[in-house]
């Protein structure tokens, strides 16, 4: 920790941090211990905040509700970090359409759905659990929260130090981010190291973050706007860029031996929520970025709930091209499951507005027989005439 | 100029630009609105608690013992303040399942729409079209779904309670004083509060006090007692005064 920190803090400021980071004295137990109790000041202080913050969390409608999909994935942390560690961390299963997961200080984790639905296999969902983990395992909010102390502390001196204030400020503030950085990459690396001893795949790790990228391309693509830049580190990124850690990852992972990626188990176990997950995808509004999604979970073999969320992206943007796309993954999607109410009802929708009256009353009519208690009935019994 | 970017960004780590730093109204009470006197059970929804230190820079240092002394202090002192009102307090039990979610829902409703009433009716400047009208009435209201919260503990009215203090360290102190001599002014410490109270039948906003710049060190129970009182001043029904608890 403490060769992070002189790392991290500019020469010009490291008096003050290392005194700060000397004065925590090391606990006994590591955090995940069932009688681990916070130790000092700080670490107290962040440990109730987080404890009344988790109240809030345990009772938000955001939180997912499935015992057996909490369970699984209680189950790969489990398997990814070790028994004996895992029994220290409750996981929330947040409904959120991005990519993302963070630990609190006293063992709270949160999942996203977003991510949930990105992540490919038990290994990949391993790599991010093992790194909220290593969080908790190394402390890092206690850390981080001494050094941004520090920082700003010395930022706020620094105001009277005349010409030489801003430079000195600009840097303790800038230490902040790149003492996040750093400790990204330390639960990046003690991740892996995780994964070296589970029966997961270490190399699993990096392909997340090329797929990441590849999907940021396509959103910027899809926005006529520019793709982001990996090759720099940005003053105010608090992460290490994601090519960054595709490569170190992938680096440091190449000489593991092959181990199972377990794709198979986690699709099956993400089944029940794939639909919903993939409609919050598309309100997101991001054609480019949901066609790369889809199209990477596919892979060779296109599912119906997949053809039916495409033909629903197609749908949504509304070009009369773009009708016809749909209709035909409405389709393709009722061909492998025909009584998927909703693909009929979509391609109910689109053959009706592309003047194919005929087809497209037959299509409604057989998701109003499907679902004959749905809100929208009467809407669409007025649209075919009846 | 050169200083600017350094300030912008503390600013922004330390949220010091927040606009309810500015209130000037400290409270309201809904039209008409008298106890009444039949009923005067009032459920005390979980006071947030929130007491720490303010580092050099502003941050905020949480402080756990401190927290609880203020929780246990404050119960106390909120207790014998409503004992002296005529009004019976019940705390609000551990729910589960669908209740504790409504239970959490309308707690965030509440401090939403609290911060609404201080941000768009407590600062004049800064008021609502409808607000700005000549006479327009303390209209806010959490809706008629609050009831099913009633409907276990038999309360009439819910008291919501919500304090945060930020007590300056001896570096902020220093440094306010540094900061004071070459002619810039720095708080050191801030302590807020605002209670409110809720019609538990409509869900109506009755009472809202609020005030950004709280007496009372909380972690003593004369500290607590002073603060209760000033949460509580005009209170409806309410006979306490500052100089009373002082």
């Amino acid at each position: 920790m403490r060769r992070a920190l002189s790392r991290a803090i500019p020469p010009l400021a490291l008096a003050l941090p290392v005194a700060a980071s000397a004065a925590s004295a090391p606990a006994d137990l590591p955090p995940y211990t069932q009688a681990y109790q916070p130790q000092g000041t700080d670490e107290r202080g962040l440990w109730m905040l987080a404890d009344e913050d988790e109240r809030n969390l345990r009772d938000s409608k955001f939180v997912i509700n499935d015992p057996a999909l909490q369970a699984y994935v209680g189950g790969v942390l489990c398997r990814a970090v070790g028994e004996d560690r895992c029994r220290g961390v409750r996981i929330y299963l947040v409904r959120v359409a991005s990519f993302n997961a963070n630990m609190a200080p006293n063992g709270t984790m949160q999942l996203w759905s977003g991510l949930l639905l990105r992540v490919r296999s038990e290994a990949e969902l391993a790599a991010v659990l093992g790194h909220e983990f290593a969080h908790f395992e190394l402390r890092h909010s206690l850390a981080g929260f001494r050094q941004r102390r520090s920082a700003t502390d010395i930022a706020a001196w620094a105001s009277f130090l005349g010409q030489y204030g801003p430079a000195i400020q600009q840097t303790a503030i800038g230490s902040i981010f790149q003492f996040n950085r750093e400790q990204e990459k330390q639960a990046d690396l003690l991740s892996l190291k995780y994964a070296i001893q589970s029966p997961y795949s270490a190399q699993a790790a990096s392909h997340i973050w090329q797929r990441l990228m590849g999907e940021a391309d396509a959103t910027a693509l899809g926005r006529k706007q520019r793709s982001q830049r990996y090759d720099r580190v940005a003053f105010f990124a608090t992460h290490p860029t994601n090519l960054d850690r595709a490569t170190y990852l992938s680096t440091l992972s190449a000489d593991v031996a092959v181990k199972p990626e377990a794709a198979e188990s986690y699709s099956t176990a993400l089944a029940k929520w794939l639909p919903e997950f993939l409609s919050d995808q598309l309100k997101l509004n991001d054609f480019g970025g949901t066609e790369y999604l889809l199209a990477s979970l596919a892979g060779e073999h296109w599912t119906a709930p997949l053809l039916f969320a495409r033909a629903e992206l197609y749908r949504q943007r509304g070009n009369p091209r773009d009708l016809v796309a749909a209709a035909d993954f409405y389709r393709s999607a009722l061909g492998a499951d025909p009584d998927m109410a909703d693909a009929w009802r979509g391609l109910g929708l689109c053959l009706m507005r592309d003047r194919q009256q005929v087809e497209g009353t037959v299509a409604l009519k057989n998701y109003i027989r499907l679902r004959p208690q749905a809100a929208d009935i009467s809407m669409l019994h007025a649209m075919i005439g009846e | 100029m050169r200083y600017a970017f350094g300030y912008a960004v503390l600013c922004l780590l330390l949220g010091c630009l927040s606009p309810t730093a500015m209130a000037q109204e400290k409270s309201a009470v809904r039209q008409g609105f008298a106890l009444d006197p039949n009923s005067t059970k009032i459920l005390l929804f979980r006071p947030k608690v929130t007491v720490g230190s303010q580092s050099t820079a502003g941050m905020f240092e949480p402080n756990a013992d401190w927290t609880q002394q203020a929780r246990d202090n404050l119960d106390v002192a909120l207790a014998e303040a409503q004992q002296s009102l005529g009004n019976e307090i019940v705390g609000s039990v551990d729910v589960a399942g669908q209740q504790a979610e409504s239970l959490a829902e309308y707690q965030s409703l509440f401090g939403i729409v609290a911060q609404s009433v201080i941000e768009f009716q407590f600062f004049p400047g800064n008021r609502l079209p409808t607000k700005k009208r000549e006479g327009a009435a303390f209209d806010w209201t959490l809706g008629p779904g609050v009831s099913a919260l009633a409907s276990r503990s038999g309360a009439r009215y819910g008291l919501f309670i919500f304090t945060e203090d930020q007590f300056g360290s001896t570096g902020r102190k220093i440094f306010q004083v540094f900061a004071a001599m070459g002619g810039v002014g720095i708080q050191s410490g801030q302590h807020k509060g605002f209670a409110g109270l809720v019609d538990l039948n409509g869900g109506d906003l009755l009472w809202l006090n609020a005030d950004l710049q709280m007496g009372g060190d909380v972690r003593t129970i004369d500290g607590a007692r002073r603060r209760v009182a000033q949460l509580l001043e005009d209170f409806p029904g309410s006979s306490i005064s500052l100089a009373a608890a002082q």
